[in-house]
Formats: structure tokens, sequence, C-alpha cells
């Protein structure tokens, strides 16, 4: 019998954390840091302006996948270094920013495109729909281990540059970047110096998929609509992954911003997250919003609330809205 | 000044070989059902449909459970690598495809699409650029949706950005138009308004490319929606943003005036959830169904 809806800041999350979730992403990030980064960044000219020079660059992780991104950052002509640094985290299906707007404002910016995205795939792709649930009953062969580790090491090239003050970094992005931002923060705690999500992703996962019909959770409905039995697997991995579990981990000053009808990313578990983050945060829930998280109005306190902790040589712009 | 606007002979002979080509190639439709993505209110199929090159594209075909013929929906192309599937709430009520162009994912091989790189793909001309082939694309998927036995002939809607004016200009199949984006609507103009990406592609090209500026300018001349908005004879509603916006009242006035049917203009509140089911209602209304918002407003 369907019922109402109750509000979503009431909400309370049966989410557990698997005892040995620390350990697990100990050993992940252990396995990560095996791996040699060889850096890569070549000079993309015709996407480069007086002010900003742009760059192809990249990356090795785990699993030997070559990871590639955007980066952009502020010609010395233009604003003196050294800059901070910023990781622009993207959405599910959304395209890696190419961050001019953002490099404009001072930041020395990288556009992460984790495997699967476009010109990341050749080794991993496993496609949208799809990339939620690939390897979903393993939680050391799951498709997010070596996404996550894709991000984290975004961190690990942009702490190469000699122009970045590497005190200075932050990370953003919404939805799928939402929850990407908190993965980082979480799992470089201490190396990230401010943070903002919007409408974050993976956070409460298997709940979300009882409380949205929209993709990217409904592919878990579909999943086990056919598959029952493997409910139990599935959710043993996606603790591992889940945000609001790594929520604790995070320590910088944090601003999220959810929409109160987000279809896609249930507003309870923006709620869940506020709850279980431990950091100074700031929250802005916004009505009748829905996965835009409010951004029309929110945009100018991300660009705001980052210049206060990061401080970019340049405020005066504006940076492009953060798209899910 | 360049001309930038083509003629309105050059412009139909254009338009007009487009038709003609994709006239000679059988489209092959391919449809296979997709237990996964179905359930107990639809069925979902996968298709693939032959378009000019000749190039196999893809879409998400889903058809409601129970007795037809139901209200078609097409949903055209957003920019970008993914469509995603059609949402729950439209495959509840209409039979809806979701086609996929060419270079988008499932529908690229062997041209793969680049993000950013595709709004520039061939624009040196008219006939060499990429879009042109990607409207054939939405062409074929209108052809595809009309000729469905299940499918509601007279209830027909489009949706989607200045793809799906220039859908419904070339197919007349359709019963309404719902466009809430504007990707190549005065693009020569918008171009030099902008800096944020897709449409500093075309900033970057110019760049790149400084003598073939007009060039560009000219193709995309070709594809601006204003020309084709005088064939668009059914009720159409556009979504607009603020004024002063590339997408607000003054900048589609142009556009509002030269489509030959009603306009409704819907002013964006920018609250997502308010526009969503707003523009949902508005269009559900057209086609003779409820309006179903997205949010769920009670649980199982």
């Amino acid at each position: 019998m369907p019922r109402p809806r109750p509000a979503p800041d009431t909400y309370k999350t049966g989410l557990i954390r698997p005892p040995d979730f620390d350990q697990f992403w100990q050993g992940v990030l252990a396995d990560a840091a095996e791996i040699p980064l060889n850096p890569s960044m070549e000079p993309v000219p015709h996407r480069s302006t007086d002010e900003v020079e742009v760059f192809e660059i990249g990356y090795d992780s785990l699993d030997g996948v070559r990871i590639a991104g955007w980066y952009c950052r502020p010609r010395e002509t233009y604003l003196t270094g050294p800059y901070p640094g910023l990781l622009l985290v993207p959405g599910y299906i959304s395209e890696p920013t190419l961050p001019k707007s953002w490099a404009k404002l001072g930041y020395a910016a990288v556009g992460v495109a984790p495997r699967g995205k476009l010109r990341s795939n050749g080794q991993f792709n496993p496609g949208y729909p799809g990339l939620l649930l690939e390897n979903s009953m393993d939680r050391n062969t799951y498709s997010y281990r070596g996404f996550y580790v894709d991000a984290v090491r975004a961190l690990d090239f942009v702490k190469t540059r000699p122009e970045v003050d590497a005190e200075r970094i932050g990370v953003h992005g919404s939805s799928q970047g939402g929850a990407l931002t908190i993965v980082v923060s979480a799992l470089r705690a201490g190396e990230i110096a401010a943070a903002a999500a919007g409408a974050p992703y993976l956070c409460c996962i298997m709940e979300s998929a009882r409380l949205s019909h929209t993709y990217p959770y409904e592919e878990i409905n579909e999943y086990l609509r056919l598959y029952p039995e493997r409910e139990a697997a599935m959710t043993e991995t996606m603790a591992y992954f889940d945000c609001v579990n790594l929520a604790p981990l995070v320590t910088c000053p944090t601003m999220v911003y959810i929409g109160q009808v987000d279809d896609c990313v249930p507003p309870e578990t923006g709620y869940a997250l506020r709850d279980a983050l431990t950091c100074p945060v700031e929250f802005h829930a916004s009505d009748d919003c829905a996965h835009d998280a409010g951004v029309y109005w929110k945009m100018s306190r991300v660009t705001s609330f980052l210049a206060e902790h990061l401080q970019p040589a340049s405020t005066g712009r504006r940076a492009e809205q953060t798209v899910g | 000044m360049p001309q930038t606007t083509p003629t309105p002979s050059e412009f139909a002979a254009f338009w007009d070989a487009l038709d003609a080509e994709l006239a000679g190639l059988p489209a092959v439709a391919d449809l296979e059902p997709l237990p996964l993505r179905s359930g107990p209110d639809y069925t979902c199929y996968t298709l693939r449909l032959t378009s000019v090159g000749p190039y196999r594209i893809f879409g998400y075909y889903s058809v409601p459970t129970g007795p037809g013929p139901h209200p078609g929906l097409l949903l055209t192309p957003r920019y970008g690598s993914v469509n995603h599937v059609p949402d729950y709430a439209e495959r509840k009520r209409y039979a809806v495809l979701q086609i996929m162009h060419r270079g988008q994912r499932l529908a690229d091989r062997p041209y793969a699409a680049a993000y950013p790189g595709l709004l520039t793909d061939g624009i040196d001309t008219p006939e060499g650029y990429v879009y042109r082939g990607i409207v054939a694309d939405c062409l074929r998927a209108a052809e595809f949706l009309a000729s469905r036995d299940e499918v509601d002939r007279s209830r027909i809607g489009i949706a989607g950005d200045d793809l799906a004016i220039i859908t419904a200009a070339r197919r007349p199949v359709f019963s309404v138009l719902q466009v809430t984006g504007y990707l190549l609507y005065r693009a020569a103009e918008a171009r030099l308004r902008s800096e944020a990406y897709p449409t500093e592609e075309l900033n970057d090209y110019t760049r790149a490319f400084p003598d073939q500026e007009a060039a560009i300018d000219q193709t995309v001349g070709y594809y601006g929606a204003e020309l084709f908005a005088p064939a668009v004879t059914i009720p159409s509603q556009l979504a607009v943003g603020d004024d002063g916006a590339i997408n607000g009242p003054e900048w589609l006035a142009p556009l509002a005036e030269a489509l030959g049917g009603p306009v409704d203009l819907y002013r964006l509140t920018h609250a997502g959830g308010a526009d969503n089911d707003a523009l949902d209602t508005w269009l559900a209304g057209q086609l003779g169904v409820p309006p179903l918002p997205k949010f769920l407003r009670e649980l199982a």
C-alpha cells in the first residue's frame, strides 16, 4: 500500500559501515601507491586563450588503466602563480569538464575523466547504463574501486605541478561529481583544503534505489527484478563504496547542496550525508529543486566558498554552472 | 558582414537532397526485446536503423503495457556522448523512442564523437558538417516511430533541443513539439556572446582557423532553427530563460514568431522540480495522458 513520503530531513539511514571498511580502503590505496603515476601533459593550443592554457593530461591508475583529463591554468601574463589547485569531477553521464572558466578565476584546474569516460575508455568501458553495476558482486573487482582511485590520483597529478600550491587544493562536482568530491576528500583527508558537493550521488546507495525510479539508481531496481537473489551480495559490496560511510573521514570544510524534490538522488540521502560528516559543513537544501540542486542560486556561493578557502588571485569572474 | 543565412532556394535544395538520400536507403529496423530494462508497466527494446552514410544508429524504444495504440514520443539526442534510457515516467505513458545519433555511445562505431569536438566536426561546409548526418538520424527515428502500429499516429510528440524543431519541420508526423534547449539556433551570434561549452567549441575553432570564420558561420546558418520554424504548424512549447540570456525571451523571439503554429512560452523558474513538473504537465495534456512527476510523492 503506497504511503506518503515523509519529510526528507527526518530520514534515518539503515546503512551499516563494514567493520573492515577502513582496512579495505587502506589496502586499495596501498595497491594504487605501488603504481607509478607517469603523468603526461600535452598543450592544446586551439582551446587555449590569451588568459588560459589548456592541456590534455594523462596518468596511470589501478589495474594499469590510463586515465585522461583536461588541465587548465592561467597564463603567467594573465595571473601569476602559484595557483590553488581545483579538481572538477564529473557526473555519471556528463562529459568531463574542460575547466577554462575556473582557470580564468585563478585556479590550476583539472577536469578528471575516470575510467569509462571518453578518452579513458580504451581498457574499461561498461557504458551507461552499466557503470553502476559492473562487477558489483565483489568489492575487490567492483567498477567504482578503480573509478574512485582514478579521481584520487588526479590529486597526485595536480601535486606534480610546480605552479600549484599544494596547501590550497580543492575539489568540486555535482551528482556523481558530488560523490567523487566526498571520495577524494575522504581518501586523501589532510590534502584537500575545501570541497563543494552538489546533489551527492552514491549515498545510501541501496536505499536510494527504493526511493527513486530515475537512472542511474533505476539500474539497481531493474537488475534486482531479474536477479533478486543477488541483492545481499550487492548490498555488501555497495557498503564499501557508499559516501555516507566515507564521510567521517573528511576533515576539510565542505559545502553540500541538494534539491528537496530530486528524483535522481533522493534528498533523504543528502541529509544522511550531512549527518555523517564530522568536518565543518555548510548545507543548503533548495525547495522545488530537483537534480539541479538549486545551482542557479547556489553557484555563486560555490564560487565564493571555494575562493574563501583556496584564495585564487582573481575572484571577479564567474565560473560556468556545474552540471552533474 | 558575410552572409550567414542561405537563400530560401539554397536552403530548400540542401535539405531536399538529404531527404532524397534517406529515401534511397532502407532503414532495416532491427528491434530486440531488452528484458533487463523492461518491467510490469512497459517493454523495452533496443533498436537499430540505417541512416545516411550508410550508418547504423541506435535507440531505446519502450512501449507501455496494455492495449494500444499509445501516444508516441520521440526524444532527440542531447549534446553529449550518452543518452539515458527513457525515464520511467515516460515509459509508463508513451511509446517512447530515445535515439542516439552517430558518434554517441551505442552508435559510436565506426565513428566516435569527441566532446568537445563534435560541434565543429566538418563545419567548413554545410555538406560536410557532421550535423547533416545527425539530422538524418533524427529524421530516420521519426519515420520509425510514425510507422508503428502500436503508436496512435494522431498523438505523437517530439521533445529535445533544436534538433526537435528541425525534425518536426521535415517530418510532419507530430502533433506537438516541446523545446528545452538551443544548440545551433543563432549559433553565429551566440558564439560571440558566450565562452561556455559547447558554444565555446565554435570560438576555439575560429581561433585555430581564423580564415574559416565566415565559412563556419555560413554552415551553421543552414541549421538555424528559425529557418525550419515556419514549417512547424503544430502546437509548440519553448522553454525560456532569463531576460538577456542566450535562451531568454528576446533571444528566442525570432524563433517564436517564425513558428507556424500556436506557441506556448514557458518561463523557466530554474527550480528543476517545478520546471520538470510544468513541462511534463503541458506535454501530457497535449498528448492526452495524465501528468506524472518524476519525484515520487508516495513510496511503496
